[in-house]
């Protein structure tokens, strides 16, 4: 890999280099100029922020937006800052992607491993669940969680997260499983190993790069859902997402920009931790479903 | 009572048969060899030996006890695959021990059965490592080492060595061999390799379509093949299969080989009187290459060798032996002669017949005659 870069990179020649830079740092700041607003302005008094300079660095430095937008900001009717929301955000991703990452790990072992009849007809009805649009289900999934007692409660939300995010997860690992070896599932069956046995000791510990990309894919999709959560929280159970726009739609008197900023930021933080931690192997795991699969 | 039967055993993956109606019988100890082309059922019946594969009809027996309801693990068996298939992830330690892991054994016990199965394969400086970090041949010696450490009633091998290179084939050919007489567990070895059949078998069973061919000893097959299809099967370089025509003659049946240019060979088939009740058929008429030789290197201890002069076709020299090609009934035929027999191409000279050696076939049902 090096070698052919080094190679490639001594035939290109030095303007087609200088270009193809100056390329990438064009579209490198293009997309970061967003991030650096809401960062540059974040830590601005509200005054510096209305002279309308959105790029000029603050002349005055301060954390008083991220503290009053962490504690004490007006959220809907209550002045109690985005934390409860966040840590609502929390309980419910945490769950939720762990269970669809199980189940989805579970299912692709059954579907790859332990085929029955019928078994490709139900991977097929689960991948629809993969292109049905969110607002068809709005209206049942509220009738089902009514019935369930679970309405307007954080379980509600990681039941109706686990079962949208399933199709997703199950695809990721029937298609990794699919590559991999039968004969070692073969061979630890005449060791004696059951179904459960097999999943945890032969295909889990060799599931690495697919689980980082399930859980990133799910982590993002369920941290960053407004739909879900602004139709089936109550004002105890609301996600980040929904505190935010209620954060920023509800401001009494003057519009605190640089407090919605920092709001911004920190709803959109832990999936950029996310990112950067994993990503690395995110692209990796892709990678290997490409090649393999 | 033979240990290990297989009984009218059929095999239909929807409405394809890939199994037809298969007997075998091994007696404890034996080491019987299923060979056959690609894609005739050799691992698909070793499967349904292991209990990987459900069977449609039939019955398979271990040691008298009928074993078709039992899960695989409990069938005391242990198998080698093809692909080895190591576990990735464990240690070669864990990969050896995680049978007993699975059925309880304590941690002492198995360390022990551990200790104890890589010192007689050599692995024990292996046990740390992982199987991506080992030679082909290491890992197939790991592979045996978790089949040996269940101390089983049959071993099953699907194709062990057809992932090792040509030199460690051979070499692990022969500890295979050397492991049967020492541990002396019944084994079931899938090939395709005709060579590891012959030197490791005690039974030969031969494969096609699903279909069994002949079930034998090694000599057996070799020697006497019950169709064509075994025949040209077995044996390196392969039977020479001419046709040929009989003609009754007073008490001496002739043979007698179609050549292209010059007139027919005809050969008394000495021997093999009771080819008269064939009188005036089409045979195929077989030989293997060592059976013709030079006149000087023809078969000292043979009771029936005749001579008839052929034409040298191409000389291919072996080192040991020396191969000599003629055409004989529209086909090439190969000998095997003696390294410092004087050949020349083009030249005409006697080849001999060992006709104790030689068979005889129904060109169109390519059926043994005799
Ligand atoms: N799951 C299956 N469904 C349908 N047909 C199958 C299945 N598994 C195997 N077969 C067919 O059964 C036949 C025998 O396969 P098998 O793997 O036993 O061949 P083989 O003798 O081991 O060949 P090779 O020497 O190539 O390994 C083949 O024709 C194969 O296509
Ligand atoms: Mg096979």
């Amino acid at each position: 890999m090096a070698v052919s870069t080094v190679d490639t990179a001594v035939r290109t020649g030095r303007l087609m280099r200088a270009l193809i830079y100056a390329l990438l740092i064009f579209f490198a700041v293009y997309y970061l100029l967003p991030l650096f607003v809401m960062l540059v302005n974040s830590v601005k008094p509200l005054d510096e922020i209305r002279e309308g300079n959105m790029l000029a660095l603050p002349r005055e430095f301060t954390i008083q937006p991220w503290l009053t937008a962490w504690s004490s900001a007006q959220v809907g009717v209550q002045a109690t800052g985005l934390a409860p929301y966040f840590i609502n955000s929390i309980l419910i991703v945490v769950p939720a992607v762990f269970i669809s990452t199980v189940l989805g790990a579970l299912n692709g072992y059954v579907l790859t491993k332990w085929q029955f009849r019928g078994a490709n007809l139900i991977f097929g009805l689960m991948l629809m669940a993969c292109f049905i649009p969110f607002q068809i289900v709005l209206i049942p999934m509220a009738q089902i969680l009514g019935d369930l007692g679970i309405a307007g409660t954080r379980y509600g939300l990681i039941l109706v997260h686990v079962v949208y995010g399933l199709g997703f997860t199950t695809l990721f690992f029937r298609n990794y499983y699919a590559a991999f070896p039968t004969e070692l599932v073969k061979a630890a069956q005449i060791d004696g190993a059951g179904f459960f046995r097999i999943f945890r000791r032969i295909l889990l510990p060799s599931s690495g790069p697919i689980v980082v990309v399930t859980v990133i894919w799910q982590f993002t999709n369920v941290w960053n859902d407004f739909l879900f959560g602004v139709s089936f929280a109550d004002f105890s159970s609301m996600p980040m997402t929904v505190a935010l726009n209620n954060l920023v739609s509800s401001s009494t008197g003057v519009r605190e920009y640089n407090v919605h900023f920092a709001g911004a930021v920190l709803a959109a933080l832990p999936t950029l931790v996310v990112y950067i931690v994993s990503g690395r192997y995110f692209v990796r795991g892709l990678m290997a479903g490409a090649v393999k699969g | 009572m033979s240990f290990l039967e297989i009984n009218r055993l059929h095999k239909r993956y929807g409405a394809v048969e890939v199994l037809k109606d298969i007997n075998i019988s091994l007696e404890e100890g034996g080491f019987l060899v299923l060979v056959g082309p690609s894609g005739c059922g050799k691992s698909t019946l070793l499967s349904t030996i292991a209990g990987l594969e459900t069977i449609t009809e039939g019955e398979i027996r271990i040691a008298g006890r009928r074993v078709n309801e039992l899960h695989p693990s409990k069938r005391d068996i242990a198998m080698v695959f093809q692909s080895y298939a190591l576990y990735p992830t464990m240690t070669v330690a864990q990969n050896i021990a995680f049978g007993m892991e699975s059925r309880g054994v304590p941690k002492p016990e198995r360390e022990e059965a551990v200790a104890r199965v890589s010192e007689m394969l050599q692995i024990n400086h292996l046990l740390g490592r992982k199987p991506s970090q080992l030679s082909g041949g290491q890992r197939q010696r790991v592979a045996m080492g978790r089949a040996l450490v269940r101390d089983p009633q049959v071993f099953l091998f699907d194709e062990p060595l057809s992932n090792l290179d040509a030199k460690l084939r051979v070499d692990m050919r022969t500890e295979i061999k050397r492991l049967h007489q020492r541990v002396g567990t019944t084994i079931v070895y899938v090939t395709h390799d005709q060579i590891e059949a012959m030197t490791l078998a005690t039974r030969i069973a031969v494969l096609r379509d699903g279909v069994l061919q002949q079930v034998g000893t090694p000599a057996e097959i070799y020697n006497d093949p019950v169709n064509v299809f075994v025949a040209d099967f077995m044996g390196s370089p392969a039977m020479n299969l001419v046709p040929a025509r009989i003609n009754g003659g007073a008490d001496m049946p002739m043979i007698t080989l179609g050549r292209d240019a010059e007139d027919a060979l005809s050969l008394p088939a000495s021997g093999c009187e009771w080819l008269k009740a064939h009188d005036g058929r089409e045979v195929l008429f077989g030989i293997r290459p060592e059976a013709l030789t030079d006149a000087e290197g023809a078969d000292r201890t043979a009771d029936h060798v005749v001579e008839g002069e052929c034409t040298v076709d191409v000389v291919e020299p072996a080192g040991s032996d020396t191969f000599v090609v003629t055409r004989l009934g529209g086909r090439e035929v190969i000998a095997r002669m003696r390294s410092d027999a004087v050949v020349s191409v083009g030249q005409r000279m006697p080849f001999a017949f060992n006709m104790d050696k030689a068979v005889f076939f129904d060109p169109q049902s390519e059926q043994r005659l005799s």
